[in-house]
């Protein structure tokens, strides 16, 4: 493999840090509030359930608040998520990091991997919908605006997450 | 007498149309700040779980303590009114249930959802398999929230902040997490030298 | 590294001389725009009657929120269909050194239309300039509080000598006063003067009364039978 095609390395974690606090920064200066993510999966919900059953959807309180205004489609963590996807592509696209492939441990079956990852995005969606946020919307906005929610969430979240690891340890090897 | 010029959609500089070009720029330069950091690779996120490669809290903590130093300035320079920033709600039981839940999600899957996002658009199906997860978890939450309503609704405190539990002033706060993360720092870097 | 020194500096900078810079928070006292408010007001924008505020209900305005800002006893023995409790303290719940701003209770979104309902309207009047401060511009309070909505919603009267005009609005709102179970009557004048007496009664009593077991006005509803 020559020189031209391997990927770069990552940046240091520190700069990208300060990048990323920025990014943020920036959301508070121009749009007054920070950014997310489970937002927007759970207005994608909201909008496929109200338009299967529209009943269904005004009947749980969950997806009935994303159904106000201007709709669960002009919701602004779905976009802001798209742009997620544009900028981590490109990223990786100017850093020859783009690939498919399925990140896993050496001895781990795809199958495996991919039967984790969506019980694993199951449970963090069941999390982020009780907890009203994820890692970007609770834990990095509210963390930087001294929530005190965000920073138990937090706290809880890395706890369980340290305590769970040991017994998952054979799904990285 | 109100000097402040920002938050700028907060005070009318653009409408709801400008909110979600902004949307995207914004998550433009979100993705590209995760990508860089390599968190959208889940082998790097799992790392963090046997401390091995400590990438997701440095990456976390010193945006955090970035952002936090940036609107504490801004504010009291008078450029941003802090006030009209949202300060994400405290629901003490929700939270902690949720925070354990999500924790357990999150080193179940190796990517967290905002990473799954960059994970999938950079071509890893693992990224997909965790948003698909992801939608699923919301999705079947959402319908079944009937029984969870009260509890979802339960210890409610508010825009509550640390300082204000604390009974410190705001500024103690903050220096106190920016004296914290850089401790953290360098326990860190001895960690992963080891 | 000098890139991550220098972040490590400017950061610790950042943070020691935080510790003797106070609080951001300058909003613990919003910001009211003065002249805004008090055009809202002349343009009678700043409230509605009991009838408006009942056809919104009837009509399912979308993204209504009706904040009842009485005691608990209060909305207890009466209230609103759709509307939710928020003591006048708790809708800017946050003590010093943080941001001051709706509480727990009330989640509302500067989207949302408001309506504020108070016994006699006083305080509802109070939590609507409030509110403006906050930056809420879909607010607006019962005119003439819970009396109003109990004389002119659930009991409407009419003069059985009124006008046809008065009659054909009168028959508008009856269709709406059954709707909300109420009883719209014909009265002959002695009887509409002593209805109104009672009514002026209830409004006297718009200061906190509940000290006492059950409030006078309480008793003005149960004797209404609502």
């Amino acid at each position: 493999m020559s020189a031209e095609t391997e990927p770069r390395p990552y940046a240091d974690p520190y700069v990208a840090g300060a990048g990323l606090g920025l990014v943020l920064l920036a959301a508070f200066v121009i749009m007054g509030r920070g950014l997310g993510a489970s937002g927007a999966f759970s207005s994608s919900a909201a909008g496929l359930v109200a338009a299967a059953s529209p009943a269904r959807a005004a009947a749980s309180p969950f997806f009935a608040r994303y159904l106000t205004g201007d709709g669960p489609w002009q919701e602004w963590l779905l976009f802001e998520i798209a742009g997620v996807a544009i900028g981590g592509f490109l990223s990786a696209l100017a850093a020859r990091r783009l690939r498919f492939a399925i990140e896993r441990g050496p001895r781990v079956p795809r199958r495996a991997r991919m039967v984790l990852a969506i019980a694993g995005g199951a449970i963090m969606g069941t999390g982020a919908v009780l907890a009203r946020g994820c890692t970007s919307g609770l834990a990095l906005t509210g963390g930087a605006l001294l929530a005190a929610g965000s920073w138990l969430f937090m706290i809880a979240a890395f706890a369980s997450a340290y305590l769970l690891a040991p017994l998952l340890r054979r799904a990285w090897r | 007498m109100n000097t402040a010029v920002a938050p700028l959609f907060e005070l009318g500089a653009f409408g709801p149309r400008g909110a979600l070009v902004v949307a995207v720029a914004i998550g433009i330069a979100f993705g590209w700040a995760l990508e860089r950091a390599g968190l959208g690779n889940a082998r790097k996120l799992a790392a963090q779980f046997y401390l091995t490669d400590l990438t997701v809290f440095k990456v976390m903590f010193s945006a955090i303590v970035t952002a936090m130093l940036g609107a504490y300035w801004l504010s009291r320079l008078g450029v941003l009114d802090l006030s009209r920033v949202y300060v994400p709600e405290t629901y003490l039981l929700p939270q902690l249930a949720g925070g354990l839940l999500f924790g357990a999600g999150f080193v179940i899957a190796g990517l967290c959802p905002g990473t799954s996002c960059v994970a999938a658009a950079t071509g890893r199906g693992d990224g997909a398999g965790v948003m698909i997860g992801m939608f699923c978890g919301v999705l079947g939450t959402g319908l079944a929230f009937g029984p969870l309503r009260h509890f979802y609704d339960s210890t409610a405190r508010g825009a509550l902040t640390l300082p204000q539990i604390l009974r410190i002033p705001y500024g103690v706060a903050v220096c106190a997490v920016v004296v914290m993360a850089l401790v953290a720092f360098r326990f860190a870097e001895r960690l992963e030298r080891r | 590294m000098p890139l991550r020194r220098a972040l490590a500096v400017l950061a610790a900078l950042g943070g020691l001389l935080a510790a003797f810079a106070g609080s951001p928070y300058r909003a613990q006292h919003a910001t009211l725009d003065v002249e805004r408010a008090a055009a809202a007001i002349a343009r009678e924008e700043d409230h509605i009657t009991a009838v408006e505020l009942a056809e919104w209900i009837h009509d399912r305005k979308p993204e209504l929120r009706i904040i009842d800002l009485r005691t608990a006893k209060e909305f207890d023995d009466y209230h609103l269909p759709r509307s939710e409790r928020v003591p006048i303290e708790a809708l800017f719940g946050s003590a010093r050194g943080g941001p001051a701003r709706l509480g727990p209770t009330a989640s509302l979104r500067p989207g949302e239309t408001i309506v504020l309902i108070s016994d006699g309207g006083a305080h509802a009047a109070q939590a609507w300039v409030l509110l403006q401060a906050l930056g809420f511009r879909h607010v607006y309070f019962l005119r003439g509080g819970l009396g109003e909505w109990l004389d002119d919603v659930m009991n409407p009267t009419i003069a059985a000598d009124a006008s046809p005009q008065a009659i054909a609005e009168f028959q508008r709102v009856s269709a709406l006063s059954r709707y909300f179970g109420g009883v719209p009557r014909v009265i002959d004048k002695g009887a509409e003067a002593s209805q109104r007496r009672a009514s002026g009664d209830r409004v006297l009593r718009e200061t906190p009364s509940s000290e006492s077991g059950t409030t006078p006005a309480v008793d003005v509803i149960r004797r209404r039978g609502c």
